[in-house]
């Protein structure tokens, strides 16, 4: 086997060395009875070259999606990735290493982390940045979580327009701490903001929002901070974030006075890989610093004087606290970190602001196009960002179908996925700047042929 | 070395933006100023070649597994095949976007259909989820299962039983499930008191957590017993998978009464650790628990004759993430696993295990064991004869950098009185007996060392791009953004050589 260099030679040396004769005498520890009497029920093993077209005809029952743009994003974007990235990311020095326990032998990794959370410090205005949890999802449930360690408070206001799977799994996360999750509805788009301050009372320990939210509008986040903290200055405020690209062009959070930012970097640098891998941030204030779930990169000095970067603040981790550490999180999303250290360097103060300035105008181009053809309506008036909410007036299905003939991915049909199951033809469409003017001009005619 | 940040000039740029700008469009017609940013967000400023050469430069401080030896404890650092790279990477698969109808991914719908079925043959489970991003996810998501299921029941099950030898992650998955954590003391041929745990084990506790070979590298021969204590009390038994590397082909955890697996695909199934991740954790589960798994699994509709997404019902768990997988993990695993075959996974543990216990045999002189026993596919031994010399185990670990070898895992497990000063030696099975050789002549030339220039050790490494860092100094000054150095600036004084080494 090409993977296993030691010949049966070598294995018979070695068990002599050992001082057996066979290999059983090793594993005599495993009980007779639940050794497995047969080979494994399996296929025999391929060649490479078989494997090659083995794995290359699965693919070929997928679409051809490099040249399927998607109209839909719901969490996912697909943006362009300069090959510079993809090129430096197959290094093996990034891939095949371990996580950076050990300083010396990982500065590459450790500096690129320290690198980003620089970055993303900048991009969300918080002062510390925990670099990798899962995804969007886990880290709002994350989030939620350490509010509710913060706070010593129980009740979690959340805004329906969070990603239905980021409500989901922010569920799953805290249900077992008991707390009471109370929806906040939306209004034209928007989280509705007099029942907010209806909700809004001393048990609360955070209100959840997303901005863009789910529908892709942008919410009055200052205005929901200056509500959430008059009330008391102890509820957290936590803005998640599903497209990162949007911060290019948006207000930072933190100048919005927002306490936890979970932000899904997907858009930075990663593809879209049928939904993962991706990765989230969770920045904050540093004095919620104990608090927080995962590792962090800090500089320091070696011993001869020199600048160096190791993983900190470790008291709170799993593999030192173990039962009252702040999270079981252990491997997280790493490499991707890189990845988007990489890809907002090619990108750089200009770039980003750039291409979150076409995804909102080329959004914006889509939509007046769609409703100058008397096919649409607007659902919402409300601002969004680079994804927004049309009402078609005939049968959604057909021109699904007709888009995928046509090599688009549909935009999402929000009815499944509404929280207040009011939408029934709405279509979420999502615009960025892979999308050409002339493909979006095609789109619009499929569409209101 | 400078940081990106501290790179470049205003001006410069490494992207190139599309042509059309629709610049007939007015940001400030469509967003609001309450949303608008005032200034732009301050990145770098830097052409793709500062960024290649950059980063190249920062790979090269990083020591990978191509590299050479990473006989990491528990971590199983084995080849990671180059072939499942570049499959993982087909652009049907990598610019599918997860919510594109099912009729345009039928062939990753197929993988992870399939990918369930070798699995579960593997380790003899019913039904696996591929959802959790990593191992201790797929423990959270595990423990859930746990709760989920006693809630059901409506038995009101608050405790977890948790070897003294596990990881971490094993008591702090319990913990965020909402279960007080009961720890099982080892006994003294470091395998579970079963006593003990009979003691333990009540109507109170929803089970055990169990990693088998266990932390320290031995396979548990109370298992049945363990299996029996258990599930007489209605509890269930959890596997941690962190170590099945051990049991490929020789014995399935669905056999020895394990109701949920989880498998860490970055270990066993050759996956890259990238620096920490991206891998996946995936959870297997007997029959009975397949209502709890978190939704949706994916399934055959024989009618239409295609794979779909199917809810899994009220009783899931719910949902752990957003869509579905780590799915180039799943590519990469299902991959190997068909490259290797019945006879390779065999082969693959058998190795492993020859590999781990001629370390031990070879070393045990020198680093006395904890146990003085054969073991699984890691090997534990100890640095504490060296402490008379003022060495400690961290020291020689150190020292095995300077001979361009990645150190074991160390200080892990440590539990008293048994585990102190640990060296934990995980030899996977794409390790020659060359490398093998090479590492235990090196392991006794720094027993030497130890006893002769202890300073070497207590100062090494020497030959490490930087050297020993101040790790208390780390937590002291916070410095946790290039930002939080720039207000220290003054204070710091960095040279250029300091930095730009």
């Amino acid at each position: 086997m090409r993977y296993i260099p030691n010949t049966e030679e070598q294995k018979m040396e070695m068990l002599k060395e050992i001082g057996v004769s066979s290999f059983e005498e090793l594993i005599k520890d495993v009980p007779a009875n639940l050794r497995l009497k047969e080979k494994l029920n399996i296929p025999e093993a391929i060649p490479e070259s078989e494997l090659e077209d083995k794995i290359y005809h699965l693919a070929q029952k997928n679409s051809d999606f490099f040249l399927m743009k998607p109209l839909v994003g719901a969490g996912a974007y697909r943006h362009y990735i300069p090959e510079a990235e993809k090129f430096l990311l197959q290094r093996e020095e990034f891939w095949t290493c371990y996580t950076p326990y050990q300083p010396e032998l990982s500065q590459g990794t450790l500096q690129s982390i320290f690198e980003y959370q620089s970055y993303i410090s900048r991009l969300t205005q918080m002062e510390v940045v925990i670099p990798s949890i899962y995804d969007g999802a886990s880290a709002t449930g994350e989030a939620a979580l350490m509010a509710l360690r913060l706070t010593h408070k129980n009740k979690i206001i959340v805004s329906n327009l969070l990603h239905p799977h980021y409500r989901k799994t922010l569920k799953t996360y805290v249900e077992p701490h008991n707390p009471e999750i109370i929806e906040l509805p939306y209004r034209d788009g928007l989280v509705d903001l007099k029942k907010l301050a209806d909700l809004l009372d001393e048990e609360v320990a955070a209100v959840i929002i997303q901005s863009p939210n789910f529908f892709g509008g942008i919410e009055r986040v200052a205005e929901i901070s200056e509500m959430v903290h008059t009330k008391n200055k102890d509820i957290l405020l936590i803005q998640v974030i599903a497209e990162s690209m949007s911060l290019g062009i948006l207000k930072a959070p933190g100048e919005m006075k927002v306490d936890i930012v979970a932000g899904n970097t997907q858009s930075f640098g990663m593809d879209l890989n049928y939904g993962g891998p991706y990765n989230a941030c969770l920045a904050t204030r540093k004095q919620y610093i104990r608090q927080l779930p995962g590792r962090i990169v800090g500089e320091t000095v070696d011993v001869e004087g020199r600048r160096v970067f190791v993983m900190t603040l470790r008291a709170r981790e799993q593999d030192i606290r173990r039962e009252k550490a702040t999270s079981n999180i252990c491997s997280n999303h790493n490499l991707n970190v890189t990845a988007s250290n990489i890809y907002l360097s090619l990108l750089g103060t200009e770039g980003l602001y750039q291409i979150s300035l076409i995804n909102t105008r080329a959004a914006h181009y889509l939509e007046k196009l769609l409703l100058k053809s008397g096919k649409f309506d607007r659902v919402f008036d409300y601002p969004f960002y680079n994804e927004f909410v049309l009402n078609y007036r005939g049968d959604t299905a057909i021109i699904s179908k007709k888009l995928l003939e046509n090599n688009f991915i549909p935009p999402l049909k929000i009815d499944p996925f509404d929280p207040e199951k009011s939408l029934k033809n709405a279509l979420l469409f999502a615009v960025t700047e892979v999308l050409s003017r002339e493909e979006q001009n095609k789109v619009a005619n499929i569409l209101c042929e | 070395m400078k940081l990106i940040l501290e790179k470049g000039i205003s001006g410069r740029d490494g992207y190139s933006l599309p042509q059309d700008l629709f610049e007939e469009i007015k940001a400030e017609e469509c967003l609001p100023e309450y949303a608008i940013s005032k200034d732009k967000k301050k990145l770098s400023e830097v052409s793709e070649v500062d960024v290649i050469r950059h980063f190249t430069k920062l790979s090269k401080l990083n020591y990978g597994l191509d590299d050479g030896f990473y006989p990491l404890g528990s971590c199983t650092m084995k080849y990671n095949p180059k072939i499942n790279e570049k499959l993982a990477s087909l652009s049907n698969f990598v610019y599918a976007h997860p919510l594109a109808p099912e009729e345009t991914v039928q062939g990753s719908l197929e993988i992870i259909y399939h990918l369930n079925q070798l699995l579960g043959e593997i380790t003899g489970m019913d039904e696996y989820t591929m959802a959790p991003a990593a191992g201790a996810h797929g423990e959270l998501t595990g423990v859930l299962i746990m709760r989920k299921y006693f809630v059901d029941r409506q038995e009101p099950r608050h405790k977890m039983l948790i070897p003294d030898s596990a990881h971490g992650t094993n008591p702090a998955s319990a913990a965020m499930a909402g279960f007080q954590v009961v720890e099982v003391k080892s006994n003294e041929r470091g395998t579970i008191d079963l006593k003990e745990l009979a003691k333990l084990m009540d109507q109170d506790t929803v089970g055990l957590m169990l990693t088998n070979p266990n932390t320290v590298g031995l396979y548990d021969e109370g298992i049945e017993k363990i299996e029996k204590i258990i599930h007489s009390k209605g509890g269930l038994l959890y596997y941690d998978g962190a170590n099945l590397n051990a049991s490929l082909g020789i014995i399935r955890p669905g056999d020895a009464g394990f109701d949920i697996v989880h498998l860490n695909l970055h270990k066993t199934f050759s996956t890259p650790h990238g620096g920490g991740g991206p891998g996946a954790g995936v959870i297997g589960v007997k029959k009975g628990l397949i209502p709890y798994l978190p939704t949706p699994l994916v399934a055959w509709d024989s009618v239409k004759k295609r794979y779909y997404w199917k809810e899994v019902g009220e009783k899931s768990i719910g949902m752990v993430r957003s869509f579905w997988a780590n799915f180039p993990v799943l590519v990469k695993t299902y991959a190997w696993i068909l490259s290797m075959g019945p006879d390779g996974l065999y082969n693959a543990s058998e190795t492993s295990i020859i590999n781990a216990n001629y370390i031990l045999a070879k070393l045990k002189e020198y680093y006395k064991p904890v146990y003085d026993r054969y073991c699984g596919h890691e090997c534990t031994l100890t640095g504490k004869e060296y402490k008379k010399y003022g060495v400690k185990t961290l020291d020689i670990a150190k020292r095995l950098m300077d001979y361009g070898i990645h150190p074991p895992t160390i200080y892990f497990p440590h539990f008293e009185p048994y585990a102190e000063e640990t060296i934990m030696i995980e030899p996977p099975e794409s390790e020659s007996k060359e490398v093998l050789d090479r590492f235990i002549e090196i392991m006794i030339k720094i027993s030497e060392e130890a006893k002769t220039e202890p300073e070497l050790l207590t100062t090494a490494p020497h030959l490490t791009p930087i050297r020993r860092v101040d790790e208390i100094l780390a937590v002291k000054r916070a410095i946790l953004t290039y930002d939080d150095e720039l207000k220290l600036k003054d204070e710091l004084k960095y040279r250029e050589q300091d930095i730009d080494f």
